[in-house]
């Protein structure tokens, strides 16, 4: 008989626990859960299997595990869960870990594990900015809160576009894109069972897959709705796809009057006639869009915060990266929109106070992406594109 | 002071707590909410240990409640209120009109002729029964009941004038003095309504296992035959859902003990009516306490009956009246998805005072179970306490006897 030794590592069960996963080891392995989860599949569904690895602390199986990241955490397994043991807490706590320790500096992972955190990965991009501030005050004169003669504002006057915000978020952009692009092959690798794995009949193209990953799950969150599909629990299970959708559609919308603004401002210097100088009148369509989406990112914040606010604590918990997540997000929103009201009523000090911070969230959002909850969508769609190319349905 | 000593409740726990103190020499009140003594174990086809049928060991209790002037039944009745305090109790006991005589008079053929029918609360509503009625042949007392409620036009006009029925028979409360009391109220099978994702009570040929009793006993609404109760016919392919509603905190948050007995039971009347019946049995842990594992051992060496480990956590309507479960088979990691003719919920215990109130000083824990209530000379026995089989509720029943007799003073 073939022999199979298990090394159990009490310090990643701990780690989990500490995840949001602390009702693991409530779990006696009825398999309840499985059955509950409609997209869990017939052959090795989720999540038992991953409750009995967590019980272990078989860390190697669980991060490698494409499981994880196809569960979109409806908490049907937990609402049936007959022993509170949470499934759907320890799968998210099981993501969690991921988003810790996928990529390098570990330590940005570990920071961002906790709100002791907080204040390093607060401190970096405001010490950043305010470096800037301070520079760009001495161009003008000193003077931290410039006006311009007729009263206006502009925050160029400040935070210059093409020395100061373009060049460091570009930079912070591509770099967590490259991070996020090491770690999801990483994962994909992970993904891959040891040996050879052969693959009958289509395997169709990825770039297929990918659109209908994109499609189904970011541009329509279909799969919100699939989670209904289980068996009665008797308990309400609250919709997330229209908030979920909506702070999408809000963060497309966003990243599309960003596009198209350094595209007018630096296509404008090589073709004038694509120029676009910021700031936009309030009736320009692309100011409109942008904020309509900044309005659309609260309403969609707003049903997400109340979803969590207002769950059955017993059965659903929400971790910290739940929360860091939404509350970067709600900085992100509410300093973007009071920047603008502040400009608008010309009120220098508050207006360039607020923008300053909003550039530190927005900073934030981006360089943390790869450790936070944010992640999930790269990881998930890359373990969608997994299965659906070795012929699972996820 | 009083020697006598109440007991709340006529199953099985609470006949044997009755009758050790009546033959120890003390006046005992059996106050008994249905019409018949029994309880559970009378619903039952067969029981444990020997597997003997209910009339067996319930027509031992019955003979010797009969032969003992000392002990006093009170059916269709319920503690109502309690003053005084231990040695020294007053109990008020309500009790609910029967209508037919005190004497033991044979109305079968006047109940065939009547056609006013209601579902029958003893066979758990799997068959009717009429407005004049008795449980069983062997109930005791042999009297029947007269539901007027039930009635139709006809049946009032059929029955108007019949000098061995009171239709004016009216509800009446007595005073008992006792010196001590003894709490039998034992257990009802868990509300299977609740049980949402395992089709709440609404899937046809979804049954109880208390429901598979009635089916298989020979008093029951098929006459001992076990088929679907929708038409008749006989299963080929049953399974046994384990800990439906037990071992769950949502439900009960404690293992009944004897629900899989009762289900390894089961696998044996099918045994014997329907050796061909392919039978499964989904479960978490399969215990068979004690010797019980005999029992266990010889079911699992059926060729018919299989064992899957992993709890059912759906069940659905499918084609035919049939049932779709679906459940994860833990040792092989699939999740499977299977029709069968009949399935039985392996409902758990849930003790009666969990829903039901007396007016009695008893503590109870989280789950109904009685919790303590000795200082003051009330005593628990049988499955109130805790989930039992019927011998350790019997024995339980003794034990809380002899706590109560040597509370009361004298003999």
């Amino acid at each position: 008989m073939a022999q199979c030794t298990l090394k159990p590592d009490i310090d990643f069960t701990r780690k989990l626990a500490e995840a949001g996963g602390d009702s693991l080891k409530k779990c006696y392995q009825c398999a309840t859960c499985a059955v509950a989860c409609p997209m869990a599949p017939a052959n090795a569904p989720y999540p038992r299997k991953e409750m009995v690895w967590a019980s272990w602390g078989l860390a190697d199986k669980l991060k490698s595990d494409v499981d994880i990241w196809l569960c979109h955490n409806c908490g049907n397994c937990s609402d049936l869960c007959p022993r509170g043991a949470n499934p759907a807490d320890v799968m998210a706590a099981a993501r969690n870990t991921v988003y810790q320790d996928l990529t390098e500096p570990k330590k940005v992972g570990e920071l961002m594990s906790k709100p002791s955190g907080l204040p390093i990965l607060f401190g970096i991009p405001a010490l950043l900015w305010l470096i800037v501030w301070w520079i760009r005050a001495g161009y003008n004169n000193g003077n931290w809160f410039p006006t311009r003669a007729d009263g206006s504002i502009v925050f160029g006057d400040i935070f210059y576009g093409d020395y100061t915000i373009d060049p460091i978020f570009m930079l912070t952009f591509f770099g967590a894109l490259f991070i996020i692009g090491k770690g999801a092959y990483k994962l994909w690798q992970s993904f891959k069972p040891e040996g050879k794995l052969t693959m009958i009949g289509e395997k169709g193209c990825w770039l297929c897959h990918l659109w209908n990953v994109l499609v189904e799950e970011v541009i329509f969150a279909t799969h919100f709705d699939d989670c209904h599909a289980g068996p009665k629990t008797g308990k309400a299970t609250p919709g997330r796809r229209v908030g979920h959708t909506v702070l999408v559609w809000a963060f497309a919308m966003l990243a599309f009057v960003t596009a198209v603004v350094a595209l007018g401002h630096w296509g404008g210097k090589v073709i004038p006639a694509i120029e676009i100088t910021t700031p936009l009148n309030p009736l320009n369509l692309i100011k409109v869009i942008a904020n309509v989406g900044a309005l659309m990112l609260v309403v969609g914040l707003a049903m997400l915060t109340l979803r969590r606010l207002t769950e059955n604590k017993e059965t659903h918990k929400s971790s910290y990266y739940d929360w860091y997540l939404l509350g970067i997000i709600w900085a992100v929103a509410l300093t973007g929109i009071f920047s603008q009201i502040f400009r608008l009523a010309e009120a220098a000090g508050p207006a360039f106070l607020v923008y300053y911070l909003h550039l530190v969230f927005v900073w934030m959002l981006f360089a943390y992406l790869p450790w936070s909850k944010l992640g999930h969508l790269v990881y998930r769609t890359v373990a969608l594109l997994y299965v659906r190319m070795y012929g699972r349905k996820g | 002071m009083s020697n006598a000593i109440l007991v709340v409740g006529g199953g099985f726990s609470g006949l044997t707590a009755a009758i050790e103190a009546a033959e120890l020499g003390h006046d005992v009140y059996i106050v008994e909410k249905s019409p018949w003594l029994g309880g559970r174990v009378a619903q039952l086809n067969k029981y444990f240990p020997k597997l003997c049928p209910p009339s067996c060991g319930l027509e031992i209790q019955f003979q010797r409640i009969r032969k003992n002037p000392l002990i006093h039944c009170l059916t269709m009745a319920q503690v109502v209120g309690l003053s005084g305090s231990k040695g020294n109790y007053t109990a008020r006991i309500r009790l609910e009109p029967r209508r037919t005589p005190s004497h033991n008079v044979d109305f079968t053929f006047m109940a065939s002729a009547l056609d006013g029918e209601r579902d029958s609360e003893f066979d758990l509503g799997l068959g009717k029964r009429k407005a004049l009625y008795k449980a069983m042949p062997f109930a005791y007392p042999a009297r029947y009941v007269l539901d007027t409620e039930t009635l139709s036009k006809a049946d009032m006009a059929r029955l108007a004038g019949n000098a061995q029925l009171d239709f004016n028979e009216k509800a009446r409360e007595i005073d008992v003095q006792v010196g001590s009391i003894v709490i039998a109220t034992g257990w009802k099978p868990y509300d299977v309504t609740r049980l949402s994702n395992l089709g709440a009570g609404s899937v046809k040929n979804c049954i109880s296992n208390m429901q598979l009793e009635r089916l298989a006993s020979p008093f029951g609404p098929t006459q001992g035959k076990i088929v679907r109760p929708t038409d008749g016919t006989t299963p080929h392919r049953v399974a046994f859902v384990q800990c439906a509603g037990s071992r769950d905190q949502n439900h009960l948050n404690y293992c009944s003990y004897i629900c899989c007995m009762a289900t390894l039971k089961h696998c044996l009347y099918f045994a014997e009516q329907h050796p061909d019946t392919q039978i499964t049995v989904f479960y978490i842990d399969l215990r068979a306490p004690g010797r019980y594992v005999k029992v266990l051992e010889k079911v699992q060496a059926l060729p018919n009956v299989h064992f899957i480990k992993g709890k059912v956590a759906n069940v659905v309507q499918a084609k035919g009246d049939t049932c779709e479960i679906q459940a994860e088979d833990a040792i092989r990691g699939e999740k499977l998805t299977l029709t069968y003719d009949m399935v039985v919920l392996a409902t758990g215990m849930q003790p009666t005072l969990a829903t039901e109130k007396l007016p009695l000083p008893v503590p109870l824990d989280a789950d109904g179970f009685i919790a303590g209530g000795e200082e003051a000379g009330i005593f628990a026995a049988g499955c109130c306490v805790m989930p039992l089989d019927v011998t350790r509720s019997a024995q339980s029943g003794t034990a809380a006897a002899l706590k109560a007799v040597q509370t009361v003073k004298g003999r």
